[in-house]
């Protein structure tokens, strides 16, 4: 393919050639600024300053109320992890992060549980379409915590101690009849 | 009436009816459920099974028959000529909620953790017919969740709806009376008879015809979901029978085996022995091809293959050996006899196979190699037995053997000075072998067997195959070409079409159509 090579001719003359007048001119709104935000900002009224920017990271700006955040597993009252394996939140996955390996608990009651269950964070896309998908209230995206930075992509892989760590007890219940329905009389 | 025709008597008889206001014409002896399945129109249904006798015990394929005051099991009535029948009237969808209610009334709803879920007939009636709230604000009547029924089986007695097709298959199919309900109404459940275990050989059947999730295989438990399964057609490596299966496998490991309806074959069927034959397909494989003990490339390996036979057959083409197993695809046995008879120059081609085991007059066949008839036919009547086999080796006519396929106790191979085997897996062969070369198995290509009957039955590469193992047929034409031959296959399919055209006995054989394995999230409710 031709290279298109398009010429832009400097401008005549001296004062528009050494491009002197148009620097002073930008120098003179940076200036222009700085004497109207400065003064503002010492006396602590930065809020009537025109920076729009944050001074990050003594300043963070609030995450909006939808903010999401890390995952995490919930649990049963004695502790257990109420999961049960499955496999919606990874059918609904649309990055295919969730891994779960089921198996048998020797518990009749509970039946199936994970025995593997890793999330890869570097693979998540955050939708949030696992906990629509969860039947049991077993995993939830409300800590709000931002995925931590790792130097290593094995360490963005959360596994089920680090997921149920932040869980906590989960009362949800199914079909509206309330907790333990089955053992009611 | 008087007046009216009588519709000809014989077997040959038709009968013309009306279905939702359409006129068919249907052969007398069908049933009302069979005649509209024919016409595609959807009756649902629970306890009929197109294997098995119909009880009509489920209630749930009601429909309406003009002149008749209450609706009628359309599984169990026959056509009639002038029927009148309303598969979709106000009052049939109706009943038909109204039973699916009665149905799930004390049903657990367990679809998170059941098996079943994703291909159970109950959630599809319901998504279906019903999809409405549950009335129902009682507790449920609990019963056993975990009930050890046998060797391969666990049953949920909450899941079971009571439809008596297991006890069925164990009665009509197995022909052993292992499962009976007991007690009645909503304490009734299904359970083993007395002083019995459901330790049939067909007792894996009952897991398939279930409706519901409540029998589940030990085996399959909770291992996947069933969405997560793709399907692929093939046919039973267990015995001679050949019965059509389909292999359910997700990302490359083989999960279960499920019987593919061929009512020449196996009708709806297959031993609990055969379902198991997948095991061995991830167990001991041969991964990669091996030279004097050390992992080789294929092409070093293949190398010193043929630089083995060619200097035997050079020697003298009389000591030379080949050895073929009856396990292997009619594609396999085709191009190993050409590749012996035109290259190695010897008639002695053997042809070995699993020993003969049990059988009855169900299914099993006491022949335990699936292609024990495509391998006479490819073969022909010079083949060589393996007591022939073990005779030749023992008296030292050989002195060196190409081994090909699963051949187990083909005799000592410690007389010989050069062996080279083909095999699918680790064992004495491949340790006693100068060199050792990895074959894909039945589920990893695309082939055909011969069963019993003469049927030439397709198998479908379902996943790859294991580390760096080739199917047959291709390590025999590179075999081949090492030693010199013009002959080349891209594809299975090109052996077989060659096959059928130099064997008069598979003339006529059909290679089918291509399948490839199909997801079971698209595939429905398999009930
Ligand atoms: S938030 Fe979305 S991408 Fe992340 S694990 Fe859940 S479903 Fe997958
Ligand atoms: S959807 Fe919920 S219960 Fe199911 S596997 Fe995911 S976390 Fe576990
Ligand atoms: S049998 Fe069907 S409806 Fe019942 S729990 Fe299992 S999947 Fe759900
Ligand atoms: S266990 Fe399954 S097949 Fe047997 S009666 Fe119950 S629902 Fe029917
Ligand atoms: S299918 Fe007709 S009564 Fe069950």
């Amino acid at each position: 393919m031709a290279t298109v090579v398009k010429i832009v001719n400097r401008p005549a003359g001296w004062k528009r050639r050494s491009y002197l007048w148009g620097t002073m001119q930008g120098l003179g709104v940076t200036f222009g600024h700085l004497m109207r935000n400065w003064p503002r900002n010492l006396l602590g009224r930065r809020a009537q300053s025109d920076i729009v920017t944050l001074a990050y990271p003594e300043e963070k700006r609030p995450y909006p109320p939808r903010n999401r955040g890390l995952h995490r597993l919930m649990k049963r009252a004695d502790g257990q992890v109420r999961c049960v394996a499955c496999m919606m939140c990874p059918t609904a996955c649309p990055a295919h992060c969730i891994s779960i390996v089921p198996e048998e608990s020797e518990d009749p009651r509970i039946e199936k549980r994970p025995r593997v269950f890793q999330i890869d964070e570097l693979r998540c896309v955050v939708c949030g379409l696992c906990v629509e998908a969860c039947p049991c209230d077993a995993i939830r995206m409300d800590t709000g915590i931002h995925a931590p930075p790792s130097t290593r992509r094995a360490d963005a892989i959360l596994d089920k101690e680090e997921l149920l760590s932040r869980g906590e007890l989960s009362v949800a219940v199914q079909a509206g009849e309330g907790l333990f329905w089955r053992e009611r009389k | 009436m008087a007046g009216d025709r009588q519709a000809p008597p014989g077997p040959r008889a038709n009968v013309k009816m009306v279905i939702d206001g359409q006129p068919h014409e249907f052969p007398a002896g069908l049933t009302i459920l069979e005649a509209c399945q024919r016409v595609g129109i959807v009756v649902p249904f629970f306890c009929w099974h197109p294997g098995l006798s119909a009880p009509a015990v489920c209630r749930q394929c009601l429909v309406e028959i003009k002149g008749f005051p209450k609706p009628i099991p359309s599984c169990y009535t026959p056509v009639a000529d002038k029927m009148e029948i309303s598969t979709n009237s106000p009052k049939v969808l109706d009943v038909r909620r109204q039973m699916l209610e009665f149905t799930l009334l004390n049903h657990p709803i367990d679809c998170p953790i059941c098996d079943k879920a994703g291909e159970c007939m109950l959630q599809k009636h319901y998504f279906d017919w019903d999809a409405r709230f549950a009335r129902n604000d009682g507790s449920k009547v609990r019963k056993a969740k975990v009930v050890d029924l046998g060797r391969h089986i666990v049953l949920d007695q909450e899941r079971c709806i009571l439809c008596t097709r297991c006890i069925r298959v164990c009665n009509e199919v197995a022909r052993q009376a292992d499962l009976v309900m007991a007690f009645r109404g909503d304490r009734q459940l299904l359970t083993v008879a007395p002083g019995r275990r459901l330790d049939n050989p067909y007792s894996l059947n009952t897991v398939d015809v279930c409706p519901v999730g409540a029998l589940t295989a030990k085996d399959f438990r909770f291992s996947m979901r069933a969405w997560e399964l793709w399907a692929t057609p093939s046919v039973c490596p267990g015995c001679a029978t050949g019965c059509n299966i389909e292999i359910h496998s997700a990302r490359d490991v083989i999960r279960r085996l499920i019987p593919r309806p061929n009512p020449a074959v196996n009708k709806y069927w297959m031993c609990d022995e055969g379902r198991l034959t997948y095991r061995r397909v991830h167990q001991d494989r041969l991964v990669a091809p091996m030279v004097a003990g050390a992992p080789a490339s294929w092409d070093a390996a293949l190398g010193e293959a043929a630089r083995l036979l060619a200097s035997a057959r050079d020697k003298s083409p009389s000591t030379l050996g080949v050895v073929l197993s009856t396990q292997m695809t009619n594609e396999d046995l085709f191009a190993f006899t050409r590749l012996a008879a035109e290259h190695l120059r010897t008639e002695r081609v053997y042809l070995a196979g699993a020993p003969e085991g049990w059988c009855d007059d169900i299914l099993v066949s006491a022949d335990k190699n699936p292609n024990t008839t495509g391998a006479k036919l490819i073969g022909g009547l010079t083949l060589r037995t393996a007591t022939d086999l073990k005779q030749d080796l023992e008296t030292g006519v050989l002195t060196a053997l190409l081994l090909v396929g699963e051949a187990d106790a083909v005799g000592s191979l410690g007389s010989l000075q050069s062996l080279v085997v083909l095999t699918s897996h680790q064992g004495a062969p491949v340790a006693a072998a100068q060199v050792a070369l990895p074959l894909a198995m039945w589920a990893e290509v695309d082939g055909s067997f011969t069963n019993r009957q003469g049927k030439v039955q397709r198998l479908h590469a379902a996943i790859t195959p294991a580390g760096q193992a080739r199917p047959g047929w291709a390590i025999a034409a590179r075999l081949g070409q090492a030693l010199g031959a013009a002959w080349r296959y891209a594809n299975a399919k090109q052996v077989f079409s060659e096959a059928c055209e130099k064997i008069m006995l598979m003339s006529g054989a059909d290679w089918g159509k291509p399948e490839i394995p199909v997801q079971l999230r698209f595939a429905n409710s398999r009930g």
